[in-house]
């Protein structure tokens, strides 16, 4: 029973291994867009509450036509590598379409010429964090031909914070208490009430 | 024949898929029926069930029979109810890859004790009441999700509610009370089974809430909460059921159990003595570590695996996960099944190598399942494992029964124990690292699990064998009376309290295999006669 499924086993692994690999790489992107956000180093936002401003515009210092691939711009929210740490579900690939660095959208445009500009109310799904923000160029395939980020190259400088909410409810909290209470009384009430039973009956 | 009158409960007699799968019910003539009671089904003279008729809810037997199993269902849910929710949750909390392995061990290792004090309980206050006390008084801790903000919350509420898994333990009990020692096996291994499904039932239920919830218009870090209301709900019916519908016995009285439980009293002491110097029960306890153990740690880790590495919505996650789990509906007692066939031709070494097959058989899947980058493969080698693993979990009760007489209630509750502990123990090495991915945990989990199954070719039973060995060619010492009997001493045996064992050495004989027509008596035995 063993034997023969163990070569399929083998045969199949070997074609398993080769996973695929085509896609766009992040390190074969150039940083010629360049991101600001309002966010300052450090500072603490709260989601739900408050917002990003993102501004983002072509550098001038690349030759210019360079931009006249890009069809639009996806604005991201990203990591930072703090964030990362013993979370290998948010693991940073170079290989861009396995890449977990940058879940959260913030917007997408068609690219245009002059400056662009988004205000974003920081959803209320957002995890706590240390973040910054990257943008995309896409071309009409699809494909990022590149970026730019609000830190530098090592996603040490100008980081901020968000503070998720805790999802917690007043509400829910005492529909808690009162299904657990519930539980408990009716179970102290049963056994005692047939405790009693049990009682009266022997005494009869 | 008969089983000899004992307690209630101590009988845990093949507590899955070992006696004869196909005995669905005990023929007159062997056991005697009591035409005197009216119940819907016909019984024995304890007013034991001696037919399994699964679809009737015919009160008391079957009535039992299925508040019982979906007692045990309820707490896997409630259990295992976080596992494929752990996406939003880590998110929500802020949790670390070693967090997340933490609240895994965590939810196995509290009923570890828990199951041992079952026993104690249901003897205390009968099956029913230990069944409903455990599920009402676990259903506050899995209202008490709602208010978890940080890691530790979850980590400690998670252990709270794992506490409940051991309704295994009234789950067994309780149906010893109801059904004859000879369906008993078929019986227990139907309720494990279907009880142990709650781990897949509950990959597919929370996602689905979870996204009607939201679809409802909360946010999804409110969301989960919500969602763990319904399995809290659960907890609270099912308690509530088994409280109103509930019997401890077929005869409703709770205080003949308690005096009926006194007659055949064992020291506990000396049943505790021969259990845990008894070699084989070691080997049982570290091999069912890695064939249950295994099973629990899957239900913790395999949602999220498939949502992280295949990049799958939530709630497809879940169904994939939850097919790991359901597969118990039939692989369980396939175990089972498997073991009394080759028991059948083999004996008790067709018996150990079933075993071994199957488990390293699941253990080779389950190396390849964190090899394998492709979904379709990923999702045949899980439920290929998942056979293998859990037909394992019931041959391995296949052979439980035969380790010991006199102690068996004991080395089964050790045994089941050494499953959560096997299940903590991996996800504490395996699983809440963040220096290898879940992909490699599982590769090595796989490693793990055919080596330690290597272990079951050390079980030798001197009157049938190992599985490379040979029985003894003596004649005292290769004789199942010897066996048997060498648990109790003389004085022991002076009072007669052997005669159980006695009979039961008899009837074991046909683990012998094909050859049991010319075996001869063993001289210096006592020949039993009922």
């Amino acid at each position: 029973m063993e034997v023969p499924a163990g070569f399929l086993v083998v045969y199949l692994l070997f074609s398993c291994f080769v996973a695929s690999s085509y896609g766009v790489y992040f390190s074969s992107l150039n940083e010629t867009i360049i991101v600001t956000a309002t966010p300052t180093q450090g500072q603490v936002l709260k989601a739900g509450e408050d917002q990003i401003t993102v501004t983002w515009r072509f550098n001038q210092t690349y030759r210019a036509g360079t931009d006249s691939a890009y069809k639009t711009v996806k604005v991201k929210l990203c990591y930072a590598p703090i964030s990362q740490k013993d979370r290998s579900w948010r693991k940073t690939v170079d290989l861009l379409k396995k890449d977990k660095t940058c879940p959260h959208k913030i917007v997408a445009r068609p690219d245009t010429a002059s400056n662009n500009s988004f205000t974003w109310s920081i959803e209320r799904d957002i995890p706590s964090g240390v973040y910054f923000v990257r943008a995309f160029a896409f071309n009409a395939q699809d494909e990022q031909v590149a970026y730019g980020q609000t830190t530098n190259a090592h996603k040490s400088t100008n980081l901020f914070e968000i503070q998720a909410i805790t999802g917690r409810h007043v509400s829910l909290d005492i529909a808690s208490i009162c299904f657990s209470a519930f539980s408990i009384v009716s179970l102290a009430g049963f056994f005692y009430m047939e405790k009693r039973k049990a009682k009266a009956s022997q005494q009869k | 024949m008969p089983e000899i009158e004992g307690s209630p409960g101590s009988s845990m007699h093949g507590v899955t898929g070992r006696e004869p799968v196909l005995a669905f019910s005990v023929a007159s003539p062997m056991v005697p029926t009591d035409n005197t009671a009216k119940f819907k089904l016909p019984v024995d003279s304890e007013h034991k069930a001696k037919v399994f008729k699964l679809f009737s809810l015919a009160n008391p037997h079957m009535r039992t029979f299925h508040l019982s199993w979906l007692s045990f269902f309820t707490t896997f849910v409630s259990t295992f109810a976080a596992a494929p929710l752990v996406p939003i949750i880590r998110d929500n909390l802020n949790l670390t890859k070693s967090d997340i392995g933490n609240a895994g061990v965590a939810s196995v290792s509290g009923s570890i004790f828990s199951r041992l004090v079952m026993g104690a309980v249901c003897d205390l206050l009968g099956p029913r009441y230990g069944c409903a006390f455990l599920i009402m008084l676990s259903a506050p801790t899995v209202f008490c999700m709602s208010f978890v903000e940080n890691a530790s919350g979850y980590i400690a509420v998670r252990f709270m509610i794992g506490f409940s898994l051991a309704t295994f333990v009234s789950c067994q009990y309780w149906m010893s009370t109801m059904f004859n020692g000879k369906i008993i096996g078929l019986v227990n291994g139907t309720a494990a089974g279907w009880g142990n499904m709650g781990g897949g039932a509950t990959q597919l239920l929370m996602p689905v809430l979870f996204e009607i919830i939201k679809k409802a218009g909360a946010t999804p870090f409110t969301a989960w909460r919500i969602a763990f209301f319904v399995p809290g709900w659960l907890n609270l019916i099912m308690g509530i059921l088994v409280l109103t519908l509930g019997q401890d016995l077929p005869d409703g009285n709770l205080g003949a159990l308690q005096k009926k439980g006194d007659v055949a009293k064992d020291k506990f002491g000396k049943v505790l003595w021969y259990a845990v110097t008894n070699y084989r029960t070691w080997i049982f306890v570290l091999l069912y570590g890695y064939s249950m153990g295994v099973e629990l740690t899957i239900d913790n880790v395999i949602a999220e695996y498939f949502y992280d590495r295949f990049d799958l919505k939530l709630h497809l996650a879940g169904i994939i996960a939850a097919t790991f789990g359901m597969a118990n509906i039939v692989a369980r007692p396939f175990g089972g099944f498997t073991s009394d066939f080759m028991a059948k031709r083999f004996g008790m070494r067709g018996r150990l190598w079933n075993l071994w097959l199957l488990q390293t058989a699941g253990g080779i899947f389950c190396l390849c399942l964190g090899l394998v980058n492709s979904l379709p493969l990923a999702i045949t080698f899980m439920i290929l494992f998942s056979i293998g693993a859990q037909a394992a979990c019931g041959a391995t009760f296949g052979i439980i029964p035969f380790i010991s007489r006199r102690s068996l209630g004991i080395i089964s509750g050790m045994t089941g124990a050494g499953g959560n502990f096997g299940s903590g123990l991996t996800q504490l090495v395996f699983f809440a690292n963040a220096s290898f991915s879940t992909a490699k945990g599982l590769s090595y989990m796989g490693i793990m699990i055919i080596c330690c199954t290597l272990p079951v070719s050390l079980v030798h039973f001197p009157q049938w064998g190992s599985m490379f060995l040979p029985p003894s060619n003596d004649g005292v010492k290769g004789s199942e009376e010897h066996y048997y009997v060498s648990e109790w001493t003389e004085e022991e045996k002076l009072k007669g309290m052997h005669q159980g064992s006695l009979k039961f050495a008899e009837n074991s004989r046909s683990e012998r295999g094909g050859k049991v027509a010319s075996v001869p008596t063993p001289p210096n035995v006592t020949p039993n006669h009922v």
